[in-house]
């Protein structure tokens, strides 16, 4: 059966008020490490989630299995769920059907790939390494989204999506590199083991640094990491309404640099593209941030309905497994700016430092919008405006918007950067930033030397 | 569910596997969560399959299918057995020596958590919301969840091991805002408060509603209190936040596949060397750590584990030197030591890895209020709210949710936004006290992320107040 077939059957066995779910994966990651594959994983999967309707009450049950007896037993734990809860009067109603924008984001090439390809594909990766050894993985995977309501909706999407990560590694050196897209075509698994090893390469012989404030060129990588943490506090409708958010307050208030536009933009085609959220409502894009000006964030009915100000949803309900944070912006999107290149920014910033790729994040004040971490995999004082020393690897304590009002210039080029870790079910998201120059990042401790 | 696993180690032996073993899980996972007055979430998951992992010419391969048919066996077991067929790579692997056994365990519960009705659970987490209300507090949750997992793993060397692992667990948070300040308090624990293998009547022995008020009265405190003050002194921290210690500096660095750089791209690596075992020290005298997957209740226990490698303690850091690594049957083979023992999978559709089972640190003597009596000038920090380290595990830097000074030992004004930082060995260096068994508690977490593709382990760890000298607090710029 397809996702949608599911999705109307357990609407079926549901019998009235309901909307339901089904998600499809048939994937394949081959990890290596040291230059071999150690952790190979398959994995095919249908799940369907079913949400049932009596009256003011609500009741949600989810299953794999998708037989006659599964559906039959999901519709009575769902049915039993809503009996069991309390009227909910802030319970907006089921999504009406309307209709979904066109999108791209699915290819046949890549829905193909069959483990032979999706291990081939890694040993390309593992090829390209010099002297120094890789870790990383090549991923692959078509997954489908299907949403059925009792209302009439009666949508479906099919997602292609594939990622090469390379970290090559020895004792005393790191370089990292990372490219995501939905055609397996446009990732080039070599040249992402040669970014990783060229930068690897440079980072040998790290010293440290005196924590203090830096101007600072942060990679897409490193750039796209901090903005997906500061986003689920900050750029949805949950974290406005529970004051979490750093705009909270600060809508039409100038919160960073007028060279700074934010939007979550699902139609890209450059990103991982979605038609509709998880809802059945449409997608399109929303401005979160415009010239540097608080904007708005991005809501689902649940929230768009308890906020009473009017709001309405854009299409932000997440998976099952994210609905703690409420809505979230999936595909954001940081306008580029007009430098040639990461060197022209190194000049813009002339005595700084240079960020990769940060590591293990930790939202510290999300009212403050302040994130902690560590810098990893390729970081190097800037000096005269070129890259200069390599340096170990740095704990840095940022206020997002502090980073953002002191912004000297972003490069033309933006990249896809995946913010899924693939726990749960399949569901390709990413963030498309260009790399960024920053006159404010507050480095406050010294780690390690890069390396294994 | 024998016949399944049975079928699927045949399939994998005609695909040329040399090893094989087949995993069969049922999972059903119940979570009732309010906000705010309303029901936020009633979530009921099952989820079953087949996982099927092979070694074919020394090459690792995993695959699974939902369908527990012999379409679904078969075909996980062929297409892991194409995988690991096409793993590039040397593929010189051993496995330490396992004695096969056959068994059926089952976690010990009073009251099954699934036959409590769920009217009694939203019941529940409404009267504890209930309580939680405060003018200042401007989010209230709590939450009860569920889970019963029922698997069967069959081994092409013999194993057949039955296991059915049942948990409870519950929380409430609260989130303060007043003046632009947003502060956060929990109970029993941060982070999806806390969970045992246990029953319902573990639930109930949390006595939600009545520690709510407290919970709520705090929150309110602190969006009235002081910022903690950065600088270098001693800290005294409570059962939670060394539980959160233990986590991070001492159960991920001591996974021995993260010591050979299998966690590189991901999760990272370690300060520890194999060599570092029986030599480095990785802490004071005080310090005394133990893996032990038969603890009474905890989330990390369990007969045998995912590779059928049955449970046993073990030391970890004994009197403040590394004496133990979590490993695998490879890694343990690798390193011609023990014979594994931490594999866990997260799910029927992941792959085993080396995962924390129940880490804990051994209790010292004396209460939490003399460890306080003992500080002539220093901060007492109680409930993790941030946490961050580097991929060697080395640099860290952890934040409270709330924080008291301490001065000529007795605790003095409340202060919020406390956090700490250090290096691993020369912060548990600074150990000069942990608290007696009477403080000593058992903490169970549900979010322990790492692999590629993801898996969120389960694990406990028993912790009791501990004393550091000289500790960096606070951000240094």
């Amino acid at each position: 059966m397809t996702a949608l077939e599911v999705a109307r059957a357990a609407l079926e066995a549901a019998g009235g008020e309901a909307d339901a779910v089904a998600r499809s994966e048939r994937s394949g990651l081959a990890r290596f490490a040291d230059s071999e594959v150690h952790q190979p994983t398959l994995i095919e999967n249908m799940v369907v989630t079913l949400r049932v309707v009596k009256g003011d009450r609500v009741g949600v049950a989810t299953t794999n299995k998708i037989d006659a007896a599964g559906l039959a037993e999901l519709a009575r734990r769902a049915e039993a769920a809503a009996a069991s809860a309390p009227v909910d009067e802030s319970f907006p109603g089921l999504a009406p059907p309307s209709q979904s924008p066109q999108v791209e984001g699915y290819d046949e090439t890549t829905a193909a790939l069959d483990p032979g390809d999706q291990a081939r594909l890694a040993a390309t990766a593992i090829d390209a390494a010099g002297e120094i050894p890789v870790y990383g993985f090549f991923t692959s995977a078509k997954s489908v989204l299907a949403v059925a309501s009792s209302t009439g909706v009666e949508l479906e999407q099919r997602m292609t999506d594939a990622t090469a990560l390379v970290v090559a590694a020895a004792e005393g050196c790191s370089g990292y590199a990372e490219q995501t897209a939905w055609r397996a075509d446009d990732v080039d698994p070599a040249a992402v083991t040669r970014e990783a090893s060229d930068k690897a390469a440079r980072t040998k012989g790290a010293g440290a640094l005196d924590p203090g404030v830096y101007r600072a060129v942060l990679e897409p990588y490193a750039f796209a990491d901090l903005l997906d943490y500061f986003s689920h506090d900050s750029l949805g409708a949950l974290g406005l309404l529970e004051k979490r958010s750093y705009l909270a307050d600060r809508i039409g208030q100038q919160v960073a640099d007028e060279k700074i536009t934010i939007r979550d933009d699902p139609l890209d085609l450059h990103g991982l593209p979605k038609a509709f959220d998880f809802e059945g409502t449409p997608k399109h894009p929303v401005v979160l941030i415009e010239d540097g000006i608080a904007r708005g964030v991005v809501w689902d009915r649940t929230t768009a309905a308890r906020a009473r100000n009017g709001a309405s949803t854009t299409g932000h309900a997440g998976p099952v497994e994210s609905r703690d944070w409420g809505p979230l912006p999936y595909s954001l999107t940081v306008s580029p700016g007009d430098a040639e290149s990461v060197d022209e920014l190194a000049d813009l910033v002339g005595d700084g430092i240079y960020i990769t790729r940060l590591h293990y994040l930790g939202v510290i004040d999300p009212r403050g919008g302040i994130v902690t971490g560590m810098t990893r995999d390729g970081t190097f004082r800037i000096r005269d405006g070129k890259l200069a020393e390599p340096l170990v690897n740095l704990r840095f304590t940022v206020s997002v918007p502090d980073m953002l009002r002191d912004v000297y210039g972003l490069t033309r080029r933006a990249s896809l950067v995946n913010s899924q870790n693939f726990y749960g079910d399949r569901y390709p998201y990413g963030v498309l930033a260009p790399a960024l120059a920053t006159g404010r990042f507050a480095i406050t401790g010294v780690g390690s030397k890069p390396g294994i | 569910m024998r016949d399944l696993c049975a079928a699927a180690i045949e399939a994998a032996a005609a695909a040329g596997a040399e090893y094989a073993d087949a995993r069969v899980v049922l999972k059903r996972d119940q979570l009732v969560a309010t906000k705010n007055g309303i029901v936020d979430r009633m979530a009921d998951a099952e989820s079953e399959g087949i996982g099927v992992r092979v070694l074919v010419n020394g090459a690792w391969g995993f695959a699974c299918d939902r369908r527990l048919t012999d379409e679904g066996a078969h075909n996980a077991a062929t297409r892991a057995a194409t995988f690991a067929r096409a793993a590039a790579g040397r593929h010189s692997r051993a496995l330490a020596p396992v004695e096969p056994r056959t068994a059926r365990h089952e976690s010990v519960v009073a009251q099954d958590p699934f036959a409590v009705p769920l009217a009694d659970k939203v019941d529940l987490c409404l009267r504890a919301d209930a309580a939680l209300q405060h003018e200042d507090v401007v989010v209230r949750q709590v939450m009860v969840r569920t889970r019963r997992e029922h698997k069967l793993l069959l081994s092409s060397e013999g194993t057949e091991v039955e296991q059915i692992l049942t948990e409870s667990g519950a929380g409430l948070d609260c989130a303060a805002a007043r003046d632009g300040v947003f502060q956060l308090r929990s109970y029993p624990s941060a982070h999806v408060g806390s969970s045992c293998q246990s029953g319902w009547e573990y639930v109930e022995g949390l006595r939600l509603v009545e520690e709510a008020p407290r919970v709520a009265e705090q929150a309110a405190a602190l969006v009235r209190a002081e910022p903690c003050p950065s600088g270098v002194t001693d800290v005294v921290l409570d059962a939670d936040q060394v539980a959160l210690q233990v986590h991070e500096s001492v159960g991920h660095p001591t996974e021995l596949d993260r010591v050979y750089g299998t966690e590189a791209s991901y999760a990272g690596t370690s300060f520890l060397k194999p060599g570092d075992l029986g030599s480095l020290r990785y802490g004071s005298e005080h310090m005394n750590i133990t893996a032990d997957p038969t603890t009474p209740a905890g989330l990390g226990s369990f007969a045998f584990d995912d590779e059928g490698v049955p449970a046993e303690p073990a030391p970890v850091v004994e009197r403040g030197r590394l004496t133990g690594f979590l490993t695998s049957r490879e890694t343990a083979a690798r390193i011609g030591s023990g014979s594994g023992g931490s594999m866990r999978a997260d799910s029927w559709n992941r792959m085993p890895l080396v995962r924390m089972t129940n880490l804990h640190i051994e209790p010292g003597e004396g209460s939490l209020e003399e460890l306080i009596a003992g500080v002539d000038e220093g901060i007492y920090m109680e409930t993790n709210r941030s946490w961050s380290i580097d991929d060697k595990r080395l640099n860290f830097q952890f934040g409270t949710q709330i924080a008291w000074e301490i001065k000529r030992g007795r605790l003095g004004r409340m202060l919020r936004d406390a956090t700490y930082t250090g290096i691993t060995p020369e912060f548990w260096g600074t150990l000069d006290a942990v608290a007696g068994p009477d403080e000593w508690k058992l903490y169970g977490l549900t979010n322990c992320g790492k692999g590629q593709p993801g898996q969120s382990a389960h694990v406990s760890h028993g912790a009791a107040p501990a004393r550091f000298r000289k500790v960096q607090v606070g951000v240094r710029t």
